[in-house]
């Protein structure tokens, strides 16, 4: 057994459409998944039970499970039922990609509340007391004080959690897609040569990686122009 | 509904493997975190690079490649020297519950090693310094002063890893160990029902992390009972 | 009552201390003897501070020599920790153990450094407590008491190792003005039992009731050290005659 190098170079390339297909999934889920978690933080931390509530129940199903028996859920559990085969949501709920990114979304969704939540509560007591004292109605409170601190303080968080979507994006190789994992998989049944092959799709995540750990960096600096002297 | 009790007792067993597997890699995953922590926290740079470098890979590369990584990384070189013994040997392995729980633990250990770092340093200088002007040894600070205090800013850290570690287990199914996700596979294949099936598992570490978080806030309520007023 | 003839209990002599590029301390030069009553002041960053850490080797002094009780405070100093258990130290934000009850934090160090039995320092540890007059808060974690109530809590802890020197760094800073004098009761009552002190504070008043010998500093060096009677009647160096015109205006 040897390790060859040669066939690093060789089976990168071959990851470009896997890329692809990881970055979609990065991206449309982020997205998604974002969206989701305002509405979700907004009825969290709603003082009607209504709405607190099954936000509560959300994001803990979604916290207190593996994504990968999420996703197994969705993508072969729900074809158990002839309503969900005849419906017109059928189109999506039979294709991977869709089932990959509707259990990537709402984990993002549950997660990012959670991280958002810290963020508001996180805000100082005192300014908002002043902004009261100022006469800022309560909305106007939370748009333009609680709103603008919060996204500052969640920003590391949120860069951590894109980072996990990043790996978790992986797990869309076990129901037959191809992303970077995916394609490694395959050359890997191929080749045998397990160390090049996974390893080179290790080095591709650790650039995507420190990718999004730059962009979070320039936008922590952004939303602290205040602090800086 | 009925299905499911026929395969009660598969399920049982998946889950205790589910359990082994936890424990196990939970134990391994601290030693790694309190190595790693350490050696991030070392005065000599060879230490602190090697720490950076393991926590940082291990923490931007998906926890599945890992597992593949480890499990037919190993299963490749011990095949390459089995030859060297006796050529007639096909295929040698480490079995999958070890190679995944350590693959696991390695990944989790380099979340752990930073909440160690974090907590050993978020522990007041002032506390330190009192304990040193008082006469007491390094190594006596360090076990009654430093320890006591560090457990509780590490707590909050610690707990989410053992709930990433309990969720991480359902990858080992990947590489063939027979946990739940496992049972309901062969399940699934004979009754015909997947949504049933998979929805047991889901349910069951629905359990486990539920119980995991318990056990943190009941810690944490220990943790802090000092700093409650009156 | 300054003892000329013995060897000073403390002595520093041509003492620098730098951190990175900035000179904290600057040919500082001061020698205490037995029983006697240092107060030092000066504005803050001022190096008072940093010398009475380097005085139990909480910080390294880089030039210069420090010997306390004989013992000189360098690099080959075996067991710098048997120097420190000598030297009680009082810290501006009290520094109490918060995972330890009050009659624990006590404890702790006889207990670790001293080899004392546990019932024996439970003992030592009741007898400080009732001298610092909170013997009831003996069950309490720190948190559940008042910073005056902490602060008093910190001098019984440093008494119970029975130090022939007592280092008092700002004790009264953090503390709402109500529970000042609490404290300062408690310190006074120790200096008129005799103990060795220093003590970093700007209560002019506690200063004048129990100081032998004013010290005042300013930009790392020790400006001026005279009897308190003539440290507050004729301050010769223009920079104190500033800082206590400020300190005494309101």
């Amino acid at each position: 057994m040897e390790f060859d190098f040669a066939l690093i170079v060789e089976s990168v390339p071959k990851m470009a459409t896997g890329i692809g297909i990881t970055l979609q999934l990065l991206v449309l889920a982020t997205i998604i998944g974002t969206a989701l978690a305002v509405c979700t933080v907004l009825m969290r931390i709603s003082k009607i039970p209504l709405l607190s509530w099954p936000a509560m129940v959300y994001i803990y199903i979604f916290r207190g499970t593996p994504m990968l028996v999420q996703i197994f859920l969705i993508y072969y559990g729900l074809s158990q039922f002839q309503a969900v085969r005849d419906s017109f949501f059928w189109i999506a709920l039979r294709d991977p990609f869709w089932c990959a990114i509707i259990a990537f979304s709402v984990n993002v969704g549950a997660y990012t509340a959670e991280i958002l939540r810290g963020g508001i509560q996180g805000v100082d007591e005192g300014q908002l007391r002043a902004a009261t004292a100022l006469g800022l109605s309560k909305s106007q409170r939370f748009i333009h004080i609680t709103t603008p601190i919060a996204i500052r303080l969640a920003l590391p968080a949120f860069g951590n959690e894109t980072v996990s979507l990043l790996k978790s994006t992986a797990l869309a190789s076990t129901i037959t897609m191809f992303d970077i994992t995916g394609v490694a998989r395959t050359i890997m049944a191929q080749t045998f040569a397990p160390y090049e092959i996974f390893i080179s799709a290790a080095i591709v995540y650790l650039f995507i990686a420190w990718f999004i750990q730059i962009g979070v960096a320039l936008a922590e600096r952004r939303f602290s122009r205040h602090m800086q002297r | 509904m009925y299905v499911v009790v026929g395969w009660l007792d598969e399920f049982l067993w998946g889950a205790l493997v589910v359990l082994q597997i936890f424990m196990v890699g939970m134990t391994m995953a601290v030693i790694w975190g309190l190595l790693g922590a350490a050696a991030k926290l070392s005065k000599i740079p060879v230490f602190s690079v090697l720490a950076s470098v393991y926590t940082t890979v291990f923490r931007a590369v998906p926890e599945l490649l890992v597992l593949l990584i480890f499990y037919f990384g190993s299963a490749i070189t011990l095949t390459a020297i089995a030859k060297l013994i006796n050529p007639d040997i096909q295929f040698v392995d480490i079995p999958p519950f070890w190679a995944g729980s350590f693959a696991i633990s390695l990944i989790i250990g380099a979340y752990a090693a930073e909440t160690f770092r974090g907590a050993f340093q978020g522990v007041d200088p002032g506390q330190i310094k009192a304990a040193r002007s008082l006469g007491m040894s390094a190594t006596h600070t360090f076990f009654y002063v430093r320890l006591p205090q560090m457990w509780r800013l590490a707590l909050p850290g610690f707990g989410n890893h053992m709930l990433s570690m309990m969720k991480d287990t359902a990858l080992i199914s990947v590489i063939g160990v027979e946990e739940i996700l496992y049972t309901a596979e062969i399940a699934t294949s004979i009754t015909m029902q997947p949504f049933t099936m998979y929805m047991v598992v889901a349910i069951i570490y629905l359990v486990f992390t539920t119980v995991i978080m318990a056990i943190i806030q009941v810690l944490e309520k220990t943790a802090n009972r000092h700093l409650e007023s009156v | 009552m300054i003892e000329t003839k013995s060897t000073p209990i403390i002595q520093l002599q041509k003492v620098d201390k730098f951190f990175g590029e900035f000179q904290a301390l600057k040919n500082v030069n001061l020698e205490v003897h037995k029983g006697q009553k240092v107060v030092v002041c000066g504005p803050s960053g001022s190096g008072k501070s940093t010398m009475i850490h380097c005085i139990n080797r909480l910080e390294k002094h880089d030039n210069g020599r420090i010997v306390v009780a004989g013992i000189e405070l360098n690099d080959s100093l075996k067991n710098i920790d048997a120097v420190r258990s000598e030297i009680g130290m009082v810290f501006q934000q009290f520094n109490l153990f918060p995972h330890l009850k009050v009659i624990d934090n006590l404890m702790l160090a006889p207990r670790l450094v001293r080899k004392v039995k546990k019932a024996e320092a439970r003992k030592i540890a009741m007898t400080y407590l009732e001298r610092v007059h909170i013997p009831e808060q003996a069950e309490k974690y720190p948190i559940q008491l008042s910073g005056g109530q902490q602060q008093r809590v910190a001098i019984a802890r440093a008494l119970c190792m029975n130090p022939e020197i007592m280092l008092f760094d700002e004790p009264t800073s953090a503390l709402d003005p109500e529970m000042i004098s609490e404290v300062l009761d408690v310190m006074v009552e120790l200096a008129k039992e005799g103990m060795t002190m220093i003590c970093v504070t700007h209560e002019m008043g506690f200063a004048r009731s129990v100081a032998d010998l004013m010290v005042f500093m300013d930009e790392g060096e020790i400006v001026e050290s005279a009897v308190p009677d003539d440290f507050f009647a004729n301050p010769k160096s223009e920079r104190t005659k500033l800082f206590l015109s400020q300190i005494l205006s309101h």
